[in-house]
């Protein structure tokens, strides 16, 4: 206690200096909360975006398909399979696609691109397919009057063949039977711009995707959506268990699924952490500087305190300890101000001046996380580096020769 | 008896060449439990540097220093500041009280290492602060005492550890002659009675005469010593 007290009171002998180095430590924490919560939501956000969008969180195709996507790897698409799919306790939406490659025709002109085939109806409670119509309407899962099965295209396929909303639209490709497969179809909707990702895709409704791609009753894959992203991997633990008893199917997280998407995410919030570097390199300077200072100053004392018996451990971490209640201090001052100010990072957010592209997500608008790790990793960051940097100040106290220390005195 | 301290050709050098300083040079002495020792010599004789070496807190250039029949050379950090802990009472010629502190925590402070607990050594550092005529003072910090105050509270902070030795530096030279006698006798009384071995440098002759043991140095160099029965 005594220790403590000692420690308390020596940091309050230097009012100016500790309010200084307090401000430096509390900003840096501010800060580090503050970017770190900006940085995990984007990423939540573009991860959240995308799963659901492309991937899913998880996906269930027969075992082999995620490495070598054939048309002829198959899962059922049955109504069956479906419910059981979906009474699974993480499993809050599922549907069914069938996705391959084929060419496609306009009037004049032929375009390669790729199929994928959805349900319609799931598929809307699924992806951002139905939000994402520039222009026209949702397709219907049955043909229309003439018989034609409807379609969405991407901007770059509308503008490759030059079609537009009402014409028509020829695909040919192969059939998983191996046959030649040929439709006519017709356009009433137009999707997203030439930077989508789906760009280069059209989508039928799977009755229509089964009928030309000659699978009836089937699908490709299965995209599995649990309540969040970060769920995934239990999600895809949970359906591999549910799978046990038919071997020739397998899921897949969405990180084995797009895997170079999953590692373009690893590298960028990596990337990120030089801010992090630069913030904490800043404080530790301004706090090496005072505790470096105030050691100076109390040369003579930590002479006496040793002359009479204090053992140079001891010195060492009363001045690490020092430290650390400054570190601690700061940082609990630090959370009042972060706690109001990442709370509106985290319910309003701040629409940015210019959209921003990540791995193909395009984001106009920041938020942050709110989360209790957005606060406690920067506390631990700021105390553990900041009790690093008195490392040296306290060692070299630590070795004092108690009469050249108190010669100064 | 066994020496507590024990100094063998002992010496501590300032300088080199032409400027080269022989603050002490080639001592040897021995201090045996219960004396009470003064060491008395001109400024600059080497009084402090001696004291200083004798309590581990400088490294001598020759010679070595024993504690109880061990060589500092050979103790560890945290032997030696263990061995000061637990035997040896400091009195600075400076006071070099902890600002921080107040009189009483100034003296908490070694117990404290000692781990002796908190309520013993509320009632020890009070009796002692009580004792060098500084009750009610307990809780002033040092720059809210006199200057010869705050030697008390050194004073007391070197004693209430009840070390077996006490190394004292001029420890009545800031005090008024009667508060110098009076510390004086407070000294020689724990002496007599606990058996507390001291040894102090001083320029005052009417101290001189109280001590059992006269060491007397000039240049860094013993030059010659008086033993008296006690008086
Ligand atoms: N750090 C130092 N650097 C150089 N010389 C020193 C140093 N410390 C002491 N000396 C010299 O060593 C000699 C002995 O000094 P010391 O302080 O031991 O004398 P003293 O007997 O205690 O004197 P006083 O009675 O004035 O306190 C002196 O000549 C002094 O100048
Ligand atoms: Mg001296």
């Amino acid at each position: 206690m005594l220790m403590l007290r000692l420690a308390f009171r020596n940091i309050l002998r230097n009012k100016r200096r500790t309010v200084l180095t307090m401000l430096s430590m509390l900003g840096g924490y501010v800060l580090l909360v503050l970017s770190l919560s900006v940085q995990n939501g984007s990423y939540e956000q573009v991860i959240d975006f995308f799963t659901k969008d492309s991937t899913g969180h998880a996906q269930i195709s027969e075992v082999g398909y995620q490495q070598r996507a054939t048309l002829y790897k198959a899962v059922p698409a049955s109504d069956a399979f479906y419910q059981q799919l979906t009474s699974l306790p993480l499993v809050s939406a599922a549907a069914p696609r069938i996705k391959s490659g084929a060419l496609a025709y306009g009037e004049t002109k032929s375009f390669p691109v790729q199929v994928v085939g959805v349900d319609a109806q799931k598929e809307a409670g699924l992806s951002f397919l139905a939000e994402k119509i520039k222009q026209g309407r949702y397709f219907n899962a049955q043909p229309n009057s003439d018989g034609y099965f409807e379609v969405m295209v991407g901007a770059a396929v509308a503008r490759q063949l030059q079609v537009a909303l009402g014409d028509e639209l020829v695909l040919i490709s192969q059939g998983a039977d191996g046959s030649l497969a040929n439709d006519l179809f017709s356009i009433v909707g137009l999707i997203g711009s030439t930077e989508s990702l789906d760009a280069r895709t059209v989508y039928l409704p799977l009755l229509a995707a089964q009928n030309f791609f000659a699978m009836p009753g089937e699908a490709h894959y299965w995209v599995v959506l649990a309540g969040n992203y970060r769920q995934s991997d239990e999600l895809t633990a949970q359906l591999n268990q549910w799978l046990a008893d038919r071997p020739e199917l397998e899921a897949a997280s969405w990180k084995v699924v797009s895997e170079e998407f999953y590692k373009t995410m690893q590298a960028d919030i990596e990337g990120g952490y030089i801010f992090y570097y630069i913030i904490i390199f800043l404080v530790c300077i301004g706090v090496l500087n005072t505790v470096l200072m105030s050691v100076l100053e109390r040369t003579g004392e930590f002479g006496v305190l040793k002359a009479i018996g204090t053992s140079p451990s001891r010195l060492f971490f009363l001045i690490i300890q020092e430290t650390l209640l400054l570190a601690g201090l700061s940082c609990l001052f630090g959370l009042l101000a972060a706690l109001p100010l990442n709370y509106w990072l985290a319910s309003t957010g701040f629409a940015l001046p210019e959209p921003m592209e990540i791995s193909g997500v395009v984001m106009a608008h920041m938020k942050g996380q709110w989360d209790l790790a957005v606060f406690v990793e920067p506390a631990l960051i700021v105390i553990g580096s900041v009790a690093l940097i008195a490392v040296f100040p306290a060692l070299k106290a630590a070795r004092i020769v108690p009469v050249d220390a108190m010669r100064g005195l | 008896m066994k020496p507590v301290i024990e100094t063998r050709q002992l010496g501590r050098f300032y300088g080199e060449g032409d400027t080269l300083v022989r603050a002490l040079h080639q001592v040897d002495l021995q201090i045996e439990p219960g004396e009470f020792t003064a060491i008395v010599g001109p400024s600059g004789s080497g009084k402090s540097t001696l004291l200083q070496l004798m309590g581990g807190l400088d490294n001598p250039d020759e010679g070595t220093v024993l504690l109880k029949e061990k060589a500092i050379s050979e103790m560890s950090g945290r032997e030696l500041s263990d061995f000061r802990r637990d035997h040896i009472g400091f009195i600075f010629q400076a006071y070099n009280l902890i600002p921080v502190l107040s009189a009483a925590e100034n003296c908490e402070y070694i117990m404290l290492l000692q781990g002796i607990p908190a309520a013993e050594r509320k009632a020890r550092v009070y009796a002692m602060l009580e004792q060098v005529g500084l009750k009610g003072k307990e809780q002033r910090l040092p720059n809210q005492l006199s200057g010869g105050q705050q030697q008390r509270v050194a004073v007391a902070r070197a004693m209430v550890s009840r070390p077996d030795i006490i190394l004292a530096d001029e420890p009545t030279a800031n005090l008024d002659s009667q508060t110098g006698m009076d510390l004086l006798d407070m000294m020689h009384e724990l002496n007599r009675q606990q058996g507390m071995t001291f040894v102090f440098s001083t320029h005052d002759p009417k101290i001189m005469e109280r001590a059992s043991r006269l060491i007397h140095i000039e240049d860094g160099r013993v030059i010659g010593e008086q033993r008296r029965d006690e008086g």
